[in-house]
Protein backbone atom coordinates (compact mmCIF):
# COMPACT_ATOMS: atom_id res chain seq x y z
CA UNK A 1 0.00 0.00 0.00
CA UNK A 2 1.38 3.09 -0.85
CA UNK A 3 2.05 5.76 1.65
CA UNK A 4 3.09 8.60 0.03
CA UNK A 5 2.84 9.84 -4.02
CA UNK A 6 3.69 13.20 -4.78
CA UNK A 7 3.05 14.35 -8.66
CA UNK A 8 4.83 16.76 -10.11
CA UNK A 9 5.78 18.62 -6.81
CA UNK A 10 7.66 21.77 -7.50
CA UNK A 11 8.83 24.52 -5.31
CA UNK A 12 9.54 27.91 -6.28
CA UNK A 13 11.34 31.27 -4.48
CA UNK A 14 10.57 33.60 -6.92
CA UNK A 15 12.36 32.42 -9.57
CA UNK A 16 14.48 30.08 -8.23
CA UNK A 17 13.60 26.36 -8.44
CA UNK A 18 14.40 24.64 -5.28
CA UNK A 19 12.73 21.51 -5.70
CA UNK A 20 11.54 20.28 -9.43
CA UNK A 21 8.33 18.10 -10.57
CA UNK A 22 9.37 15.95 -8.08
CA UNK A 23 7.52 12.31 -8.44
CA UNK A 24 7.44 9.94 -5.52
CA UNK A 25 5.72 6.18 -4.34
CA UNK A 26 7.48 5.70 -1.23
CA UNK A 27 5.22 2.09 0.28
CA UNK A 28 4.22 2.02 3.77
CA UNK A 29 6.61 0.88 6.19
CA UNK A 30 9.55 1.84 3.64
CA UNK A 31 12.47 3.74 4.97
CA UNK A 32 12.84 5.63 2.09
CA UNK A 33 15.90 7.73 1.78
CA UNK A 34 16.86 10.88 -0.04
CA UNK A 35 20.70 11.98 -0.61
CA UNK A 36 22.00 14.74 -2.69
CA UNK A 37 24.70 17.57 -2.34
CA UNK A 38 24.15 20.36 0.05
CA UNK A 39 21.31 22.77 -2.14
CA UNK A 40 19.75 19.52 -3.96
CA UNK A 41 16.33 20.04 -2.36
CA UNK A 42 16.05 17.59 0.11
CA UNK A 43 15.18 19.46 3.11
CA UNK A 44 12.60 21.38 0.87
CA UNK A 45 11.14 18.47 0.03
CA UNK A 46 10.87 17.07 3.84
CA UNK A 47 9.14 20.31 4.51
CA UNK A 48 7.04 20.03 1.98
CA UNK A 49 5.97 16.34 2.47
CA UNK A 50 5.82 16.94 6.12
CA UNK A 51 3.36 20.03 5.76
CA UNK A 52 5.66 22.84 6.82
CA UNK A 53 5.98 24.41 3.57
CA UNK A 54 2.97 24.42 1.08
CA UNK A 55 4.33 23.68 -3.06
CA UNK A 56 4.13 25.73 -5.69
CA UNK A 57 2.50 23.44 -7.37
CA UNK A 58 2.06 19.91 -7.47
CA UNK A 59 0.00 17.29 -5.50
CA UNK A 60 1.22 15.37 -2.39
CA UNK A 61 -1.28 12.74 -1.57
CA UNK A 62 -0.57 10.94 2.27
CA UNK A 63 -2.73 8.11 3.94
CA UNK A 64 -4.80 8.50 0.65
CA UNK A 65 -5.57 12.20 1.14
CA UNK A 66 -4.39 15.59 -0.64
CA UNK A 67 -2.29 17.38 1.88
CA UNK A 68 -3.38 20.73 0.50
CA UNK A 69 -7.57 19.43 1.89
CA UNK A 70 -6.67 17.61 4.85
CA UNK A 71 -3.55 19.41 6.41
CA UNK A 72 -4.83 18.83 10.02
CA UNK A 73 -5.50 15.21 10.09
CA UNK A 74 -2.13 14.32 8.31
CA UNK A 75 -0.70 16.10 10.59
CA UNK A 76 -1.68 13.80 13.35
CA UNK A 77 -0.36 10.94 11.98
CA UNK A 78 3.10 12.44 10.57
CA UNK A 79 5.66 13.68 12.30
CA UNK A 80 9.65 15.00 12.17
CA UNK A 81 12.79 14.88 14.05
CA UNK A 82 14.33 18.41 12.09
CA UNK A 83 17.83 19.23 11.40
CA UNK A 84 18.37 20.51 14.61
CA UNK A 85 18.01 18.98 17.65
CA UNK A 86 14.42 20.36 18.61
CA UNK A 87 14.20 20.39 22.13
CA UNK A 88 13.07 22.73 24.59
CA UNK A 89 16.42 23.28 26.40
CA UNK A 90 15.50 24.12 29.77
CA UNK A 91 12.88 20.89 30.31
CA UNK A 92 14.23 17.76 31.26
CA UNK A 93 13.87 15.04 29.54
CA UNK A 94 10.82 14.00 31.03
CA UNK A 95 9.04 17.14 30.67
CA UNK A 96 10.22 17.27 27.20
CA UNK A 97 8.38 14.04 26.69
CA UNK A 98 5.19 15.11 28.43
CA UNK A 99 5.19 18.94 26.75
CA UNK A 100 5.16 17.16 23.21
CA UNK A 101 2.67 14.36 24.73
CA UNK A 102 0.50 17.45 25.49
CA UNK A 103 1.01 18.71 22.06
CA UNK A 104 -0.73 15.79 20.28
CA UNK A 105 -3.19 15.18 22.98
CA UNK A 106 -2.17 11.82 23.86
CA UNK A 107 -4.68 10.17 26.23
CA UNK A 108 -2.32 7.37 27.74
CA UNK A 109 0.20 9.56 28.19
CA UNK A 110 2.27 7.90 31.42
CA UNK A 111 2.63 4.61 29.60
CA UNK A 112 3.26 5.82 26.33
CA UNK A 113 6.21 7.86 27.54
CA UNK A 114 7.56 4.86 29.82
CA UNK A 115 7.38 3.00 26.58
CA UNK A 116 9.52 5.78 24.78
CA UNK A 117 12.05 5.98 28.09
CA UNK A 118 12.35 2.23 28.09
CA UNK A 119 12.94 2.07 24.00
CA UNK A 120 15.63 4.59 23.71
CA UNK A 121 17.16 4.18 26.85
CA UNK A 122 16.56 7.19 28.37
CA UNK A 123 15.82 6.43 31.86
CA UNK A 124 19.30 7.40 33.24
CA UNK A 125 19.12 10.90 31.48
CA UNK A 126 15.05 11.34 32.06
CA UNK A 127 15.76 14.24 35.09
CA UNK A 128 18.69 15.82 33.51
CA UNK A 129 18.37 19.29 31.62
CA UNK A 130 18.12 18.56 27.59
CA UNK A 131 20.53 21.09 27.16
CA UNK A 132 23.10 19.62 29.02
CA UNK A 133 23.03 15.82 27.22
CA UNK A 134 25.20 15.18 24.73
CA UNK A 135 24.62 15.58 21.07
CA UNK A 136 23.73 11.92 21.04
CA UNK A 137 21.03 11.36 23.09
CA UNK A 138 20.06 14.93 21.99
CA UNK A 139 18.95 13.07 19.45
CA UNK A 140 17.55 10.32 20.57
CA UNK A 141 15.72 12.49 22.37
CA UNK A 142 14.70 14.24 19.35
CA UNK A 143 13.29 10.92 17.60
CA UNK A 144 11.70 9.95 20.80
CA UNK A 145 9.63 13.03 20.62
CA UNK A 146 8.80 12.81 17.30
CA UNK A 147 7.23 8.96 17.63
CA UNK A 148 4.93 10.16 20.77
CA UNK A 149 1.89 10.58 18.43
CA UNK A 150 2.72 6.82 17.31
CA UNK A 151 3.11 8.74 13.27
CA UNK A 152 2.28 6.58 10.74
CA UNK A 153 5.08 8.25 8.83
CA UNK A 154 8.17 9.82 10.49
CA UNK A 155 10.61 12.22 8.65
CA UNK A 156 13.62 12.14 9.68
CA UNK A 157 16.41 15.07 8.32
CA UNK A 158 19.79 14.73 8.51
CA UNK A 159 19.06 12.75 12.10
CA UNK A 160 22.92 11.36 12.63
CA UNK A 161 24.65 15.23 11.59
CA UNK A 162 27.86 16.00 13.62
CA UNK A 163 27.73 12.73 15.61
CA UNK A 164 30.47 10.50 16.93
CA UNK A 165 30.90 7.19 14.90
CA UNK A 166 29.43 5.18 18.26
CA UNK A 167 26.37 7.68 18.64
CA UNK A 168 25.50 7.51 14.99
CA UNK A 169 25.42 3.72 15.33
CA UNK A 170 23.37 4.11 18.67
CA UNK A 171 20.73 5.71 16.52
CA UNK A 172 21.33 3.63 13.17
CA UNK A 173 20.03 0.76 15.96
CA UNK A 174 16.81 2.87 17.24
CA UNK A 175 15.99 4.03 13.38
CA UNK A 176 16.47 -0.18 11.76
CA UNK A 177 13.83 -1.19 15.33
CA UNK A 178 11.52 1.23 13.77
CA UNK A 179 11.99 0.08 10.35
CA UNK A 180 9.08 -2.08 8.52
CA UNK A 181 6.32 -0.27 11.51
CA UNK A 182 6.45 2.66 10.12
CA UNK A 183 6.94 4.76 7.02
CA UNK A 184 9.99 6.62 7.31
CA UNK A 185 11.34 9.23 5.24
CA UNK A 186 15.26 9.79 5.79
CA UNK A 187 17.69 12.79 4.58
CA UNK A 188 21.40 12.26 4.92
CA UNK A 189 24.77 13.29 3.43
CA UNK A 190 26.20 10.09 4.93
CA UNK A 191 26.59 7.33 2.46
CA UNK A 192 26.93 4.88 4.56
CA UNK A 193 23.72 5.19 6.67
CA UNK A 194 21.91 5.36 3.85
CA UNK A 195 22.88 2.13 2.51
CA UNK A 196 22.87 0.32 5.72
CA UNK A 197 19.51 1.40 6.60
CA UNK A 198 17.60 2.58 3.53
CA UNK A 199 15.14 -0.05 1.22
CA UNK A 200 15.21 2.91 -1.71
CA UNK A 201 17.02 5.79 -2.20
CA UNK A 202 15.85 8.74 -4.55
CA UNK A 203 19.47 10.83 -5.46
CA UNK A 204 18.41 14.55 -5.91
CA UNK A 205 20.41 17.10 -7.35
CA UNK A 206 19.42 20.96 -8.65
CA UNK A 207 16.45 20.32 -7.26
CA UNK A 208 15.47 17.68 -9.12
CA UNK A 209 15.37 13.43 -8.91
CA UNK A 210 18.08 12.21 -10.65
CA UNK A 211 17.22 8.46 -10.21
CA UNK A 212 15.86 6.21 -7.75
CA UNK A 213 16.39 2.20 -6.43
CA UNK A 214 17.81 -0.05 -3.82
CA UNK A 215 21.62 0.23 -3.00
CA UNK A 216 22.60 -2.44 -4.60
CA UNK A 217 20.29 -1.24 -8.35
CA UNK A 218 22.33 2.48 -7.97
CA UNK A 219 25.81 0.65 -7.37
CA UNK A 220 25.01 -1.51 -10.61
CA UNK A 221 23.63 1.21 -12.72
CA UNK A 222 26.48 3.53 -12.09
CA UNK A 223 28.66 0.87 -12.56
CA UNK A 224 31.06 1.26 -9.27
CA UNK A 225 32.91 -1.08 -6.44
CA UNK A 226 30.70 0.69 -3.88
CA UNK A 227 28.01 3.37 -3.08
CA UNK A 228 30.02 6.51 -2.54
CA UNK A 229 31.35 5.77 -5.61
CA UNK A 230 27.88 5.44 -7.10
CA UNK A 231 26.41 8.12 -5.30
CA UNK A 232 29.07 11.03 -6.97
CA UNK A 233 28.59 9.14 -10.37
CA UNK A 234 24.80 10.08 -10.11
CA UNK A 235 24.79 12.80 -8.55
CA UNK A 236 27.44 14.31 -11.10
CA UNK A 237 24.97 13.72 -13.83
CA UNK A 238 26.94 10.93 -15.22
CA UNK A 239 23.45 9.00 -14.98
CA UNK A 240 20.38 10.13 -15.77
CA UNK A 241 17.34 7.43 -15.44
CA UNK B 1 -5.51 22.20 26.62
CA UNK B 2 -3.27 22.56 23.76
CA UNK B 3 -2.45 26.10 25.11
CA UNK B 4 -2.36 25.11 28.69
CA UNK B 5 0.86 23.12 28.06
CA UNK B 6 2.70 25.23 25.69
CA UNK B 7 2.08 28.09 27.91
CA UNK B 8 3.44 25.59 31.03
CA UNK B 9 6.29 24.59 28.84
CA UNK B 10 7.17 28.17 27.77
CA UNK B 11 6.77 29.51 31.69
CA UNK B 12 9.42 26.91 32.70
CA UNK B 13 11.72 27.71 30.04
CA UNK B 14 11.58 31.74 31.28
CA UNK B 15 11.90 31.43 35.24
CA UNK B 16 14.98 28.73 34.20
CA UNK B 17 16.87 31.52 33.10
CA UNK B 18 18.21 33.61 35.89
CA UNK B 19 18.71 36.69 33.63
CA UNK B 20 15.28 37.13 32.99
CA UNK B 21 14.29 37.24 36.26
CA UNK B 22 17.48 39.55 37.03
CA UNK B 23 16.64 42.00 34.06
CA UNK B 24 12.69 42.01 34.68
CA UNK B 25 12.38 42.43 38.20
CA UNK B 26 15.83 43.14 40.02
CA UNK B 27 16.80 45.54 37.55
CA UNK B 28 13.81 47.79 37.86
CA UNK B 29 13.68 47.33 41.70
CA UNK B 30 17.40 48.46 42.38
CA UNK B 31 16.26 51.75 39.72
CA UNK B 32 12.82 51.88 42.10
CA UNK B 33 14.85 51.97 44.99
CA UNK B 34 17.84 54.26 43.99
CA UNK B 35 15.95 56.60 42.42
CA UNK B 36 13.69 56.93 45.99
CA UNK B 37 17.70 57.80 48.13
CA UNK B 38 17.69 61.45 46.21
CA UNK B 39 15.76 64.37 46.22
CA UNK B 40 15.31 65.22 42.76
CA UNK B 41 12.67 68.00 42.80
CA UNK B 42 10.80 66.59 39.65
CA UNK B 43 6.87 65.16 40.04
CA UNK B 44 7.99 62.24 37.90
CA UNK B 45 10.35 60.53 40.57
CA UNK B 46 7.64 60.89 43.45
CA UNK B 47 7.16 57.58 44.83
CA UNK B 48 3.20 57.67 43.24
CA UNK B 49 4.66 58.45 39.40
CA UNK B 50 7.69 56.68 39.59
CA UNK B 51 6.53 53.06 40.27
CA UNK B 52 4.45 52.99 37.51
CA UNK B 53 7.07 54.19 35.57
CA UNK B 54 9.29 51.31 36.64
CA UNK B 55 6.41 49.11 36.36
CA UNK B 56 6.41 49.84 32.53
CA UNK B 57 10.17 50.40 31.86
CA UNK B 58 10.11 46.64 33.27
CA UNK B 59 7.12 45.32 31.55
CA UNK B 60 9.80 46.56 28.26
CA UNK B 61 11.77 43.12 29.03
CA UNK B 62 8.81 41.23 28.32
CA UNK B 63 8.96 42.12 24.97
CA UNK B 64 12.79 40.82 24.89
CA UNK B 65 12.07 37.57 26.47
CA UNK B 66 9.00 37.28 24.43
CA UNK B 67 11.30 37.46 21.26
CA UNK B 68 14.07 35.78 22.83
CA UNK B 69 12.07 32.72 23.53
CA UNK B 70 10.44 32.77 19.95
CA UNK B 71 13.73 33.69 18.34
CA UNK B 72 15.29 30.65 20.15
CA UNK B 73 12.89 28.48 19.41
CA UNK B 74 12.77 29.28 15.71
CA UNK B 75 16.70 28.91 15.67
CA UNK B 76 16.25 25.09 17.42
CA UNK B 77 13.81 24.20 15.20
CA UNK B 78 11.29 23.33 18.38
CA UNK B 79 8.95 26.15 16.12
CA UNK B 80 9.17 23.71 13.22
CA UNK B 81 8.49 20.46 15.03
CA UNK B 82 5.40 22.03 16.20
CA UNK B 83 4.14 23.78 13.07
CA UNK B 84 4.43 20.28 12.14
CA UNK B 85 2.12 19.25 14.68
CA UNK B 86 -1.74 19.87 15.02
CA UNK B 87 -0.85 23.04 17.68
CA UNK B 88 -2.95 26.21 15.64
CA UNK B 89 -1.81 29.95 15.69
CA UNK B 90 -4.25 30.85 18.24
CA UNK B 91 -2.49 27.96 20.57
CA UNK B 92 0.89 29.54 19.79
CA UNK B 93 -0.29 33.14 20.83
CA UNK B 94 -2.36 32.61 23.82
CA UNK B 95 0.30 29.93 25.12
CA UNK B 96 3.22 32.34 25.02
CA UNK B 97 0.95 35.37 26.70
CA UNK B 98 -0.46 33.37 29.25
CA UNK B 99 3.32 32.11 30.30
CA UNK B 100 4.19 35.49 30.89
CA UNK B 101 1.29 36.86 32.68
CA UNK B 102 2.77 35.30 36.12
CA UNK B 103 5.50 37.15 35.70
CA UNK B 104 3.40 40.26 35.59
CA UNK B 105 1.79 39.47 38.32
CA UNK B 106 5.14 39.07 40.19
CA UNK B 107 6.67 42.28 39.35
CA UNK B 108 3.46 43.75 40.47
CA UNK B 109 3.31 42.72 43.34
CA UNK B 110 7.39 43.43 44.42
CA UNK B 111 7.36 46.31 42.87
CA UNK B 112 4.13 47.65 44.71
CA UNK B 113 5.55 45.99 48.34
CA UNK B 114 9.00 48.00 47.97
CA UNK B 115 6.78 51.02 46.68
CA UNK B 116 4.76 50.83 50.09
CA UNK B 117 7.97 50.20 52.05
CA UNK B 118 9.45 53.20 50.19
CA UNK B 119 6.69 55.57 51.42
CA UNK B 120 3.54 54.53 49.23
CA UNK B 121 0.22 54.88 50.35
CA UNK B 122 -1.13 51.86 50.61
CA UNK B 123 -4.85 52.65 48.93
CA UNK B 124 -7.55 49.82 46.91
CA UNK B 125 -5.64 52.01 43.94
CA UNK B 126 -3.01 49.49 43.90
CA UNK B 127 -5.22 46.61 43.50
CA UNK B 128 -7.12 48.41 40.43
CA UNK B 129 -3.49 49.13 39.17
CA UNK B 130 -2.27 45.69 39.23
CA UNK B 131 -5.59 44.44 37.92
CA UNK B 132 -5.27 47.39 35.11
CA UNK B 133 -0.73 46.57 33.97
CA UNK B 134 -2.22 43.32 33.01
CA UNK B 135 -3.92 43.95 30.05
CA UNK B 136 -1.16 47.04 29.24
CA UNK B 137 1.47 44.29 29.73
CA UNK B 138 0.25 42.25 26.65
CA UNK B 139 1.11 44.92 24.70
CA UNK B 140 4.90 44.50 25.56
CA UNK B 141 4.43 40.95 25.02
CA UNK B 142 2.62 41.00 21.45
CA UNK B 143 5.79 43.29 20.32
CA UNK B 144 7.90 40.49 21.61
CA UNK B 145 6.26 37.93 19.09
CA UNK B 146 6.57 40.24 16.45
CA UNK B 147 10.14 40.90 16.60
CA UNK B 148 10.36 36.67 17.69
CA UNK B 149 8.94 36.01 14.59
CA UNK B 150 10.52 38.46 12.16
CA UNK B 151 14.18 38.38 14.08
CA UNK B 152 16.74 35.47 14.47
CA UNK B 153 17.84 34.77 17.97
CA UNK B 154 20.93 36.87 17.25
CA UNK B 155 19.36 40.15 16.44
CA UNK B 156 16.57 39.47 18.56
CA UNK B 157 17.48 40.66 21.96
CA UNK B 158 18.96 43.69 20.13
CA UNK B 159 16.24 44.73 18.26
CA UNK B 160 14.25 44.21 21.32
CA UNK B 161 16.41 46.46 23.26
CA UNK B 162 15.27 49.20 20.66
CA UNK B 163 12.10 49.02 22.82
CA UNK B 164 13.52 49.47 26.02
CA UNK B 165 15.34 52.01 24.85
CA UNK B 166 11.96 53.72 23.59
CA UNK B 167 10.34 53.07 26.80
CA UNK B 168 13.28 55.08 28.85
CA UNK B 169 12.93 57.79 26.56
CA UNK B 170 9.44 58.58 25.25
CA UNK B 171 7.08 56.98 27.71
CA UNK B 172 7.81 59.95 30.55
CA UNK B 173 9.40 57.65 33.36
CA UNK B 174 12.15 59.52 33.84
CA UNK B 175 11.59 63.53 32.82
CA UNK B 176 8.34 65.45 32.90
CA UNK B 177 6.23 65.37 29.77
CA UNK B 178 5.64 69.13 29.39
CA UNK B 179 9.35 69.16 28.74
CA UNK B 180 9.18 67.92 25.17
CA UNK B 181 8.94 70.04 22.34
CA UNK B 182 8.40 69.82 18.72
CA UNK B 183 9.65 66.33 16.75
CA UNK B 184 10.49 64.33 20.22
CA UNK B 185 7.16 65.43 21.36
CA UNK B 186 4.96 64.42 18.53
CA UNK B 187 7.48 60.79 18.45
CA UNK B 188 5.67 60.38 22.45
CA UNK B 189 2.54 60.61 21.56
CA UNK B 190 2.37 58.65 18.63
CA UNK B 191 4.72 55.99 20.25
CA UNK B 192 2.27 53.60 23.01
CA UNK B 193 4.83 53.80 25.93
CA UNK B 194 3.82 56.99 27.64
CA UNK B 195 -0.15 56.34 27.18
CA UNK B 196 0.69 53.21 29.08
CA UNK B 197 2.61 54.82 31.86
CA UNK B 198 -1.13 57.65 32.08
CA UNK B 199 -3.27 54.95 32.44
CA UNK B 200 -1.33 53.22 35.13
CA UNK B 201 -0.65 56.17 36.64
CA UNK B 202 -4.20 57.55 36.41
CA UNK B 203 -5.59 54.81 38.62
CA UNK B 204 -3.14 54.66 40.93
CA UNK B 205 -3.33 58.24 41.85
CA UNK B 206 -7.28 58.17 41.47
CA UNK B 207 -7.08 61.05 38.55
CA UNK B 208 -9.54 59.38 36.12
CA UNK B 209 -9.87 63.13 34.01
CA UNK B 210 -7.82 61.92 31.40
CA UNK B 211 -7.48 58.55 31.11
CA UNK B 212 -10.05 57.43 28.06
CA UNK B 213 -7.70 58.91 25.75
CA UNK B 214 -4.63 56.62 26.28
CA UNK B 215 -6.60 53.90 27.23
CA UNK B 216 -8.53 53.74 23.44
CA UNK B 217 -5.22 54.37 22.29
CA UNK B 218 -3.62 51.43 23.85
CA UNK B 219 -5.93 48.93 22.92
CA UNK B 220 -5.96 49.67 19.10
CA UNK B 221 -2.29 49.57 19.64
CA UNK B 222 -2.92 45.89 21.39
CA UNK B 223 -5.18 45.14 18.87
CA UNK B 224 -2.89 45.82 15.81
CA UNK B 225 0.12 44.00 17.58
CA UNK B 226 -1.75 40.95 18.12
CA UNK B 227 -3.69 40.93 14.56
CA UNK B 228 0.09 41.85 13.10
CA UNK B 229 1.70 38.91 15.47
CA UNK B 230 -1.26 36.20 14.32
CA UNK B 231 -0.87 36.94 10.79
CA UNK B 232 3.05 36.15 11.32
CA UNK B 233 2.24 33.04 12.79
CA UNK B 234 -0.52 32.38 10.50
CA UNK B 235 2.13 32.73 7.80
CA UNK B 236 4.79 30.53 9.40
CA UNK B 237 2.17 27.93 9.85
CA UNK B 238 1.06 27.79 6.57
CA UNK B 239 5.10 27.71 4.97
CA UNK B 240 4.89 30.47 3.28
CA UNK B 241 7.64 32.32 4.75
CA UNK B 242 10.43 29.52 4.83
Amino acid sequence: MTAITTKNLTKKYKDKIVVSSLNLEIQQGELFSLLGTNGAGKTTSIKMLSSLIMPTSGEIIIDNKNIKDNRTEIKQIINLSPQETAIAPNLTVLENLRFMAGVYGIKNKKEKINKLIDDFNLEEVKNQKSKTLSGGWQRRLSIALALINEPKILFLDEPTLGLDVIARRELWKIIRKLKGKITIILTTHYMEEAEQLSDRIGIMSKGSLLCIGTPNELIKRAETNNFEDAFVKLAMGDYME
Amino acid sequence: MKTLNFANRNFKEIIRDPLSLIFSILLPLFLLFIFQQFEIPSNVYKIENFTPGILIFSFSFLTLFTATLISKDRATSLLTRLCASPMKASNYIIGYILSILPLVLVQNLLFFIVAIILGLKFTFNIILSVFISVPVSVLFIALGLIVGCITSDKASAGVSSIVVQLVAFTSGIYFEPEMLKGFFKTICEILPFSHCLNIIKSVLNNNYDNISNPIIIILIYIMAALIIAAALFNNKLKGDSK
